[in-house]
């Protein structure tokens, strides 16, 4: 394939690094996105060409930004200053409403079950939301079983893609509990090391690849967020 | 500099939505952001604007960055420089459109093809002073600088048509010389 202006080869290896370097004009840079997304080999010259030409980033010397850029940029994120985390931000009334709605589950959950002796044992719950609601599940632990109770009020996995929990407790990384079936209620054992640090334990629900994340760590975007609280 | 491990578990827990994560990020990396941000957009207050939409890009689309052998420095660099050409040109775009993000690799290359095209940056400097001075220069003004054929026409003295098959001509020397 060649243009009639030039006698260089229009290729598509040429085009993905006029892409790379800006250079398309509008419309052949749309045109050349819309064959991206249905195109992989397209897009590996895309891949291939970002990393040949970021041998030059090395030429650019690093220039620290005046500290008022990293505040702003926070307050930007999350608004004011401050250094709670986002599902902690909707206040007072969230969290009256969760304890309701926890409450709720718990005691449904337990008249489910045979009659056994209450102990007053403490009640983890946890709300695992999306910022915008799409995806919403409640979990409560049971430290008799040590287990954490699921039940899924809104949302789900995208079609072919599966919904991935995960704990995270204080700096480490990542542990998976598993992929979340189908249903809307699951139970799902928590590992023994996570047992005693279960209030202010990070729940979070990723999507992945059908048979869970094959790294052991997510891989796809994380949908939803919520921590453990004592009730 | 941190290390590459340390920037992709740093990324993986902004996806996490992990705050202290992001702040640490922002510590690691900002400078070098900043540093390829001002090659392009010469005025600081535009620059300065410029950093933290990108570091909003990052933080809002982290989870999906997945480590799949291309370095995590390149996709935040990528980021930044596309973010930095945006402003640039006056692209109106709302930081929530993905944009940005988009234009990065959207494929997963093969670890192999991914420690080829490492080895193969490595040599970009000798083979672009293996061009003519003026067509090296062309190509570093289009990456570094986010030059377009318009504006690289105009100060090399030549018809835009030309410029663009000048610059065509020394992106396919350059991938031959690197490929060797």
């Amino acid at each position: 394939m060649t243009t009639g202006a030039d006698d260089i080869p229009q290729d598509d290896s040429l085009l993905a690094a006029e892409y790379v370097l800006r250079l398309l004009d509008p419309v052949e840079d749309a045109a050349f996105r819309a064959r991206l997304a249905r195109e992989p080999a397209l897009a590996a010259e895309v891949s291939a060409w970002t990393t040949r030409l970021s041998g030059l980033d090395a030429d650019v010397a690093e220039v620290a930004p005046r500290p008022a850029v990293k505040a702003g940029l926070e307050r930007r994120l999350f608004g004011q200053p401050q250094r709670l985390p986002f599902w902690q931000r909707a206040g007072l009334w969230q969290a009256v409403s969760l304890a309701s709605v926890a409450v709720a589950a718990f005691f449904a959950w337990q008249s489910l079950q045979p009659p056994q002796p209450v102990a007053p044992t403490p009640l983890f719950v946890s709300e695992i939301a999306a910022e915008d609601q799409s995806l919403r599940l409640l979990a409560v632990y049971d430290s008799a079983a040590g287990e954490v109770r699921l039940t899924r009020t809104a949302g789900g996995a995208a079609a072919g893609r599966v919904l991935q929990l995960w704990a995270i407790a204080g700096d480490a990384a990542p542990v998976s509990l598993g992929v979340l079936p189908e249903d809307s209620t699951a139970a799902v054992p928590l590992p023994e090391s996570l047992r005693a640090g279960v209030a202010g334990l990070i729940l979070a629900i990723s999507d992945e690849p059908p048979g869970g994340s094959p790294t052991g760590a997510p891989t796809g975007a994380v949908l939803a967020v919520g921590q453990v609280s004592a009730l | 500099m941190a290390t590459t491990e340390e920037i992709e578990d740093l990324i993986a827990r902004c996806a996490l939505g992990d705050r202290a994560a992001f702040s640490r990020l922002y510590d690691r990396t900002s400078a070098k952001l900043f540093g390829v941000i001002l090659r392009v957009l010469k005025d600081r207050a535009s620059a300065e604007d410029a950093l933290q939409d990108a570091f909003m890009k990052v933080w809002r689309h982290a989870g999906r960055y997945s480590a799949n052998g291309a370095s995590p420095m390149t996709w935040m660099i990528t980021i930044a420089r596309n973010t930095a050409i945006d402003h640039l040109r006056r692209i109106k775009e709302s930081v929530d459109v993905d944009d940005a993000a988009d234009r990065l690799v959207a494929s997963t290359p093969t670890p192999e093809q991914s420690a080829v095209a490492a080895g193969e940056a490595r040599r970009i400097t000798a083979c672009l002073d293996e061009l003519e001075q003026d067509r090296g220069a062309a190509v570093r003004g289009a990456y570094l600088e986010g030059r377009s054929y318009a504006d690289l026409a105009e100060s090399f003295g030549v018809p835009l048509n030309t410029m663009r098959t000048w610059l065509r001509r020394s992106l396919q020397r350059l991938q031959e010389c690197m490929a060797r």
